[in-house]
């Protein structure tokens, strides 16, 4: 019975793996093949430490102390991702539900679907990751039990604060989560510059180390660290170990239960009563499809991630670059950020643009007005907000940053970084409409995903680079071609304005009707 | 007798696989309508067709003395209104958020609107979803509100696929009666459904579908004498050729 409902399990979660995310499931386990070479090559370098003279001279500033907390930071952000991203809804409880109906005991069924959760793909990545890390980590044969304990008590308590909180976990702690990994990854970068700029400012900064590392340890990932760490001491074990299967027994016990309430309560959704003076606000300022649109996707927690990543960055990152003054490199950068913002949000907004309302987009069929009109000031909408966030970011440059350069210049790059953009955003829509497909930019997947993101983040970058590089004497020719371009482009993009809407209305509208 | 719809040789292929085949239909003015036909005839198709939902490969289309061309839809569309199945909803919006929305694009937000939608509400018995939003609504209480939806667009032409589906009997009733009160303003109600005892007892004429085409149009006139001999039910299957079952076919069971 229960390999059957393992080979169901697998097929519902292989069947809903798109191509790309098998490719990031081969790609992980071959990133976790070279974490562990890596892993490897750390643990010798640490334990020949002491007693190579050429090490330490190759890299004189991996001290041990280093060495360790660059351990305890990739243990704390493991855990993070570990806590994050594991879904309690890896299982597809809907599907298994019916196995209740086909003759399936509820308890039975409640005890399997834990185990299935334990041999879900991705938790077998997460907790075999922690294993092979841990494993590298030990002292003596003494540690052994104590990791492997800890790895499933680590298991077992991430998913039960996720259920008890799985609303807090889905509404608010990824945002909190994501603000904590780049402000984490915001120190590193800090340290980073520091370090490469002088030696003794890595030396003050020592006894900043041993406090960061103090509470780096009591975090959850530190005390995963720990158990591989602490010293061997067969008593202590046995009474960590005893603690550690006790705990885990009622951890594993309260999922039962758990799981047994979820299968036998599915929909305990209450009704909520909202009133929402935002939709209201768009309505009134971009009209109604512009409005509705807006008010769809700032509400959607996507979304909402989504546009606290774009400010987040900027953030932390450009006040960063004006303290360590890299010259030309930090006025490329900055400049580049900030006409990014835009963009993404435009970027955004494109992918979106049809993304969350799928099968109710039939309904504005049916209303007097044409669709395409419809379609149309959506499509003006998209473009009015992101445009509002360039005008105010390019009054702060011109205000705040004029070492980014003068008025014009600023204006033109960030125009011309602007519309550059949009064409690219209107021809990847206009072709993923063609195809009716599920990626990006399509209809039905409105999350931008990684691959995107990645291209698009280089593209930004290069595109940077080439508009806000200085160039001297030649920055008037720059200036000359940019505005050029601007015309052709605003030309284009006014004259295949209803490009989009006629490719949707012509393909997608007949692939949401057929899944009416 | 005026018309409400007319429907001249109408075809529809989804991947040259025919769907509606120069199908012919004229519904008259303040009547309720009845499509009937078997899983799979048409119903939703010409629904979604006559809803300008999907186009159509051939044949014409009149709906209150409109020809249906492009430069029309927008007149047309004025006066039409449909709860399709299952019903299409704003699932971001609120019941109310969602009325008055589907209101202000019909452009019938009356002053007297909120009156309105407090009675519908209150005869519906969905005040209590007045602020929650679509997607958190029951399958009956969202049906419900996609007809009260429609019902506030004051349609002169009504179409409703499958209505009574996933309602309760009190909920039918009233609709019921609410469809009855249309008609007798002059509105025209037109409605798809498989299930027999929905139209028998609401409809004036009835039409039956079958594999894309109209088999029977039975008029009050007609009805009355036909059911003199025999049920709908029994009409019904005449016409679309039930394959007779053998009493011995499961006889594993």
């Amino acid at each position: 019975m229960i390999s059957k409902l393992l080979y169901l399990n697998w097929k519902l979660f292989l069947a809903r793996l798109t191509n790309l995310q098998t490719v990031l499931i081969i790609g992980y386990s071959l990133f976790l093949v070279g974490m562990f070479i890596n892993l490897m090559g750390s643990a010798l370098l640490v334990i020949f430490l002491d007693s190579s003279s050429s090490l330490q001279l190759d890299l004189p500033w991996l001290t041990p102390e280093i060495h360790n907390l660059i351990l305890l930071t990739f243990a704390t952000i493991f855990w993070i991702m570990h806590f994050s991203f594991t879904s309690t809804r890896l299982l597809n409880m809907e599907e298994n539900r019916k196995l209740l109906a086909l003759g399936y005991p509820a308890g039975k069924l409640s005890w399997h679907l834990n185990l299935m959760c334990l041999y879900h793909p991705v938790n077998v990545i997460y907790n075999l990751t922690w294993l092979v890390f841990l494993s590298l980590q030990i002292n003596s044969a003494w540690n052994i039990p104590i990791v492997v304990g800890a790895v499933l008590l680590n298991y077992g308590v991430i998913y039960s604060i996720k259920h008890r909180f799985l609303y807090m976990v889905e509404k608010r702690f990824k945002v909190i989560i994501f603000s904590f990994i780049f402000v984490i990854f915001g120190v590193i970068s800090v340290l980073a510059i520091l370090s490469r700029r002088t030696q003794s400012v890595l030396n003050d900064l020592a006894i900043e180390f041993t406090q960061l590392v103090g509470a780096m340890e009591l975090l959850p990932g530190g005390l995963m660290f720990r158990s591989a760490k602490y010293s061997h001491e067969p008593l202590l074990t046995a009474v960590l170990f005893f603690f550690m299967v006790l705990l885990t027994y009622l951890v594993f016990r309260d999922h039962y239960y758990k799981t047994m309430e979820g299968l036998m309560r599915p929909s305990t959704i209450k009704i909520r009563k909202d009133v929402s003076r935002l939709w209201v606000f768009l309505q009134k300022w971009l009209g109604d499809n512009a409005g509705k649109y807006y008010y769809y996707v700032m509400t959607h927690p996507y979304n909402k991630l989504q546009i606290f990543a774009v400010a987040l960055i900027p953030l932390v990152y450009i006040p960063l670059l004006l303290i360590v003054d890299l010259g030309d490199i930090s006025i490329i950068l900055i400049a580049t950020m900030l006409a990014a913002i835009p963009v993404a949000l435009l970027g955004m907004g494109m992918a979106n643009m049809f993304g969350y309302e799928h099968r109710e987009m039939l309904l504005h069929m049916q209303f007097p007005g044409s669709i395409e009109k419809q379609l149309k000031e959506r499509f003006l909408g998209i473009i009015t907000v992101p445009l509002f966030i360039f005008y105010a970011i390019t009054v702060f440059e011109v205000i705040k940053l004029p070492q980014l350069g003068d008025v014009f210049s600023i204006y033109i790059a960030n125009t011309f970084f602007f519309l550059c953009f949009m064409i690219v955003f209107l021809w990847s829509s206009f072709y993923q409409y063609q195809k009716a497909s599920y990626s990006t930019f399509s209809f039905k997947h409105p999350i931008i995903p990684q691959k995107v993101t990645f291209t698009m983040s280089s593209a930004i970058f290069v595109l940077g680079y080439t508009v806000f590089v200085p160039l001297g004497d030649l920055h008037i020719y720059r200036l000359w071609i940019m505005t050029g371009l601007i015309v052709a482009i605003g030309f284009y993009i006014w004259k295949n304005f209803d490009l989009l809407a006629k490719a949707f209305k012509a393909k997608i509208l007949i692939k949401l009707w057929s899944n009416f | 007798m005026e018309r409400a719809l007319i429907i001249k040789k109408l075809t529809k292929s989804y991947d040259k696989e025919p769907v509606l085949v120069e199908l012919d239909l004229e519904v008259p003015k303040g009547t309720i309508f009845g499509l009937i036909g078997p899983n799979g005839a048409g119903k939703s198709t010409l629904i979604g067709i006559l809803t300008g939902l999907l186009d159509y490969s051939e044949g014409s289309i009149v709906i209150n003395d409109l020809q249906y061309t492009p430069s029309n839809e927008t007149e047309i569309k004025k006066d039409v209104a449909s709860v399709l199945q299952p019903p299409l909803l704003f699932e971001n919006f609120t019941s109310y958020e969602f009325v008055t929305y589907v209101c202000e694009m019909y452009g019938t937000n009356s002053r007297d609107l909120n009156d309105k939608i407090k009675s519908l509400f209150s005869y519906f018995e969905i005040t209590e979803f007045t602020h929650v939003k679509t997607k958190q609504l029951s399958s009956g209480s969202r049906k419900k509100l996609a007809f009260c939806a429609a019902i506030l667009t004051q349609p002169k032409l009504l179409f409703l696929d499958e209505p009574f589906e996933s309602v309760d009997v009190i909920s039918i009733g009233r609709m019921k009666n609410v469809l009855r009160k249309l008609k007798e303003n002059g509105s025209t109600i037109f409605i798809t459904s498989h299930i027999l005892e929905v139209v028998e007892n609401l409809c004036d004429d009835i039409a039956i579908l079958h594999k894309g085409k109209i088999l029977a149009y039975l008029d009050s006139e007609s009805r009355k004498e036909l059911e003199k001999n025999s049920s709908l039910n029994e009409i019904f299957e005449e016409y679309v050729e039930v394959r007779p079952t053998h009493p011995d076919e499961l006889n594993w069971l």
